[in-house]
């Protein structure tokens, strides 16, 4: 009777389950429709061609540190003075990594984003930014050269935002356990056996790049041009590089204060780093920084404006207003980063800029910028299709393993 | 009867009849009416459990079928089982899935071996007024937030941590960030999980049976082994079913503390997050579900389950 | 009984739990083969007596031997004695045969054997067909001989049994009273009864230990404690006595002191026919309880004592209807227990 009644019951519940499945069949379907027919429109949306009347708002996301209202740190607050200036209140959001960006600007709930290289063009292809008229912004003249119209804010020759600031992926190291002084990337990779289970890399499908530009110096035959275009050939080159690498790897970072801890503690002796993290690190730790002879990678940022942005003239005011020298000085100076205002290294502190190598145009050349790799290859090459960064996330799970 | 007689008719009214208030009509019909009682009183939980949970897996398992334009990171719902099929026959997966288990079995056999003692002074051996502060004990870590403790344990293993310090004088040495940093850190983050089923099992264990085999030339470890362990089975199988679930789940402390080493979890984030790739992530949060599942059917078989 | 190897012998056996002593320099020797009950109220002391004897708990002083060995030390399964349980403590995940059988299966008696002489235990306690149930199935007299069987079928040099008859109801108890004392005679084994019920302890026993605060109060055979209490104690937990103070004592009696009597000792009658016996006195019917076999009479004595009075019921018995009249009671001066001699004898 006991296995009876049980029975009887397992049904019924078998067909409550059934039921709410399929209620939930309908319920995500008809969401993924309406959310379908919202982006990826072929024609790209314009510029804006002359400003209007502020709207009194404006939303921001934005990296962390780079939209400081004082409610963090009362002393850090450049937030307040453009809202005095301009009318517009700020609201704003942060992120922690560029897929989140991303996903986040899907919503259409801002006006302005901070993104890096790899999240812009992944944007603009979205259809989710507009391109800026650089003519609106005054501040856009102060902006290093070096940094304008770069294959990660623009497109086809249209200005797509305004840099922000810049920084390099260094060879950090630790003086005592990794002798000689390095000077190439051979240490993280064809030589890190001697440091096995204390080197470090970034954790990012991204740091494939790093690999493509030691095999760019190391292996030329596989003619790498830009490491943010590889093909399938010059893929699996550098994932095999970074296999071979992951045996020796302690752990892989994504958050800058466990690298800080590693490399404190002597858990991690050489690995790539943030010139930041460098400056962080507590005083007496034996660890240098060096941009390798391979060159390097990195990150410059760009501010831009939602396709369909609520406040597009309040966007327009922030994107000058971060681009001025004061503001920029403070923002960068407190991310950690070089500034993209020549005249801001007049605002920030003794040495800041020094230990950044800001406007060093011969420092800046060597560093490739985080691109998102696109199918369509981005060194120019017509014959071959590129990997691109789905591919890239693959494989970066695969080295993982 | 002769005292109810002579006493004066005011004393009787000294507590008035209840007012018929809606509420009190309310009361009355509910309680003459006991299925609808019990349908107001489950009605929101029953909908908190099926809509949030049951249907939340339900669209876990359909987007596990979509697929993701990874450019524009638009989910197209083409149906397609290219996810379940990648998840399966991938050597990545594979090679994960077993690195998973392993770790969270090892967490769970870790865990029950600590527990067993621990649960088993609290509940017979210790006084009440010990037993209340060890269970105090027990619940403390729960109290701290699971980063801080991770984060804690990074400091204690690493290099020169405070394991380093107290093994270097025996000729030991800290295991370093890895796969055993994420047992040692999993099984410590989890032990109260266990600790508390295995005590609340002991505690169900009256202590009579206990004298009654001793009674009987029942020495210890035939106490144990055929009194006690039979009795508790269910509650150890219940503190397994945390701890090897948790561990099945994790990807931080695995991140925190397991050097270059990744579990499922993540796998998972890294397609939610950086590779924005939903549908695949869901496929392979499947494979922590179907594991659980087919663990909880072996353990459903031992009969152990019954007794939950 | 020899005194020389009694089954049980505890000397100056004390056990201090805390701040209470629960047991305090008992000095007590139980013969081999007698039915013997302790009997007190709870928290005399009793329950841990039986509990040092089986080993559950370490005196804090004193010593216990079996058969002239001392065991004080050793564990639970190292003392040739065994125990009924209160609460049975049946194995609940072990079918009925299997926890008849443990004794026998911790002791490496194999499997066969073990299961054989468990059926036969099953079938002394009647229940042979139960073996494959679950103790949760049984009735609870059918799970106490369960815990009888299993404890006896190790051949125990003693049985201890923890108030093993509490939880059944009066039908039942009267019922395994009998059988208890079958079983004893059967194996003819030292049964150590602990009980709070007086009149069990009476039935059963051969002899019995009246506890109270941890010490016996008194010491013998069931006729001994009913009709010779030595304590105002005694007298009143083992039945019901009518206790007289002194004042009191110098009125009825005759003389001081401190007295007790059994209400079916006295007799009663109207108030110009008193009953022919050594000493009466008069007073007021105060209640008449109808009992069945027989009537309790509360009657307040004229000396300002309220005493309990047991008339059998025969054809005139005293109605309800007679609360309130004058009535004369009457009793033997040899029914008169006198409490403080019997102390002070018992002290010697």
């Amino acid at each position: 009777m006991n296995r009876y009644t049980e029975n009887r019951r397992g049904r019924r519940s078998q067909a409550l389950l059934t039921g709410l499945a399929l209620a939930s069949v309908a319920l995500l379907t008809a969401c993924g429709t309406t959310q379908g027919s919202g982006g990826g429109s072929s024609e790209g949306p314009k510029a804006a061609t002359e400003l209007g009347k502020t709207e009194g708002a404006v939303s921001i996301l934005a990296w962390p540190g780079y939209v400081e209202d004082g409610s963090n740190d009362p002393a850090v607050d450049w937030v307040s003075a453009f809202e005095d200036e301009t009318g517009c209140t700020v609201t704003s959001k942060t992120y922690g990594t560029s897929d989140e960006a991303f996903n986040l600007m899907k919503t259409g709930e801002y006006d302005v984003v901070a993104a890096s290289g790899d999240a812009s063009l992944r944007l603009v292809a979205a259809g989710d930014v507009a391109p800026v008229n650089t003519d609106l912004i005054p501040n856009y003249e102060g902006i290093y050269d070096f940094l304008k119209m770069q294959s990660w804010n623009s497109v086809d020759g249209v200005s797509y935002g305004i840099p922000h600031g810049y920084g390099a992926n260094l060879l950090m190291y630790n003086t005592e356990a990794v002798k000689p002084a390095p000077t190439s990337w051979d240490v993280v990779f064809d030589k890190s056996s001697a440091y096995k289970g204390k080197v470090t890399a970034y954790d990012s499908p991204i740091y494939i790049a790093d690999a493509a530009v030691y095999l760019m110096a190391h292996q030329p035959d596989l003619g790498i041009k830009n490491p943010y275009a590889l093909d399938e050939t010059q893929l699996k080159a550098a994932v095999d590089l970074l296999k071979e690498q992951r045996v020796n790897i302690g752990e892989y970072w994504s958050d800058y204060l466990k690298e800080i801890q590693a490399f404190e503690t002597g858990d991690t002796v050489v690995g790539t780093t943030w010139q930041v993290i460098r400056n962080s690190l507590a005083a007496g730790t034996k660890a240098e920084v060096i941009v390798p002879e391979e060159g390097v990678t990195g990150w410059s940022d760009t501010w831009m404006i939602a396709s369909e942005a609520k406040n597009p003239n309040c966007a327009y005011k922030w994107l000058d207003y971060i681009a001025s020298p004061e503001a920029n000085a403070q923002a960068t100076e407190y991310f950690g980063e070089a500034p993209s205002n020549q005249a801001a290294c007049d605002f920030r502190s003794e040495g800041s800029c020094e230990s950044f190598h800001a406007g060093d145009a011969d420092y800046a050349s060597k560093i490739w910028y985080w691109s998102t790799p696109i199918a369509e290859c981005l060194d120019g090459r017509t014959d071959v299709e590129c990997t691109d960064y789905s591919a890239w996330t693959t494989a970066w799970q695969e080295i993982k393993g | 009867m002769t005292v109810d007689a002579s006493a004066p008719p005011g004393n009787r009214m000294t507590v008035p009849p209840p007012r018929d208030t809606l509420g009190r009509r309310g009361s009355v019909f509910l309680s003459l009416h006991p299925r609808l009682r019990l349908t107001l009183l489950l009605s929101a939980p029953l909908f908190w459990l099926g809509l949030v949970y049951i249907a939340a897996l339900a669209a876990l398992l359909i987007t596990a079928l979509w697929t993701v334009d990874t450019f524009t990171g638009q989910i197209s719902q083409t149906w397609t089982l290219d996810n379940i099929i990648t998840v399966l026959t991938g050597s990545l997966y594979q090679t994960v899935t077993v690195r998973t288990v392993g770790v969270a079995l090892l967490v769970t056999i870790v865990d029950i071996v600590i527990a067993l003692p621990i649960a088993f002074y609290m509940a017979k051996v210790a006084s009440p007024r010990a037993q209340r502060i060890l269970v105090i004990a027990v619940l403390m870590p729960l109290w701290a937030s699971y980063l801080v403790k991770a984060y804690a344990w990074r400091s204690v293993l690493s290099q020169d941590g405070i394991l380093q310090w107290l093994l270097a004088p025996f000729g030991g040495e800290t295991p370093g960030y890895g796969l055993p940093a994420t047992i040692i850190t999993l099984s410590y983050l989890w032990l109260p999980y266990v600790i508390l089923p295995i005590y609340a099992g002991l505690e169900r264990v009256p202590d009579s049976l206990l004298e009654a085999s001793g009674d009987l030339g029942g020495k210890t470890g035939a106490t144990l082994r055929l009194v006690v362990l039979p009795m508790i089975w269910p509650a150890i199988i219940a503190g397994s079913i945390f701890s090897f679930a948790l561990s099945l789940g994790d990807y931080i402390t695995v991140n925190i503390v397991g050097g270059a080493n990744q579990l499922l979890g993540n796998l998972v984030y890294t397609n939610v997050g950086a590779a924005n790739n939903l549908p695949l992530a869901a496929a392979i949060a499947l494979i922590p579900i179907v594991i659980i599942f087919g663990y909880l059917a072996v353990v459903r078989r031992t009969g152990a389950l019954e007794n939950l | 009984m020899s005194a020389e190897n009694p089954a049980i012998r505890l000397t100056g056996l004390t056990k201090v739990f805390g701040t209470v002593t629960a047991v305090d320099h008992v000095d007590l020797d139980i013969a081999e083969g007698e039915f013997f009950s302790m009997l007190g109220p709870s928290g005399s002391g009793k329950t841990t007596v039986l509990r040092l004897i089986a080993g559950f708990e370490q005196p804090t002083a004193g010593t216990i031997s079996l058969f002239g060995q001392d065991v004080t030390e050793r564990a639970p399964f190292d003392r040739d004695v065994n125990t009924v349980f209160q609460d049975y403590a049946l194995f609940p995940h072990m079918t009925v045969l299997e926890n008849v059988a443990y004794g026998l299966r911790v002791r490496g008696v194999s499997r066969r054997d073990r299961l054989a002489r468990a059926r036969d235990a099953l079938e002394t306690v009647r229940l042979g067909g139960f073996g494959d149930r679950k103790p949760s199935q049984l009735s609870g007299g059918q799970r106490q001989r369960v815990a009888l069987a299993r404890a006896t079928v190790v051949r125990p040099k003693a049985l201890l049994l923890d108030e093993p008859l509490g939880a059944l109801d009066l039908k039942l108890r009267e019922q395994m009273q009998v059988e208890l004392k079958e079983l004893q005679r059967e194996l003819g084994i030292t049964f150590i009864f602990v009980t709070h019920d007086q009149e069990e302890a009476l039935t059963l026993s051969d002899r019995i230990a009246v506890f109270n605060e941890g010490k016996i109060e008194q010491l013998g055979t069931p006729a001994e404690i009913y009709d010779r209490p030595v304590s105002p104690f005694v007298a009143a937990f083992v039945g019901t006595s009518n206790v007289f103070d002194d004042e009191v004592s110098r009125r009825l009696v005759g003389h001081g002191g401190l007295h007790s009597l059994r209400p079916e000792k006295i007799s009663i009658g109207p108030e110009l026919s008193p009953p022919a016996t050594d000493r009466t006195a008069l007073g007021t019917l105060a209640e008449v309880i109808y009992v069945g076999s027989s009537t309790r009479l509360i009657v307040d004595l004229d000396v300002g004592k309220r005493i309990t009075v047991l008339e059998q019921n025969d054809a005139h018995r005293v109605g309800e209807d007679q609360r309130g009249s004058r009535v004369s009671v009457g009793f033997q001066d040899v029914d008169v227990v006198d409490l403080e001699s019997a102390t002070a004898t018992a002290q010697q």
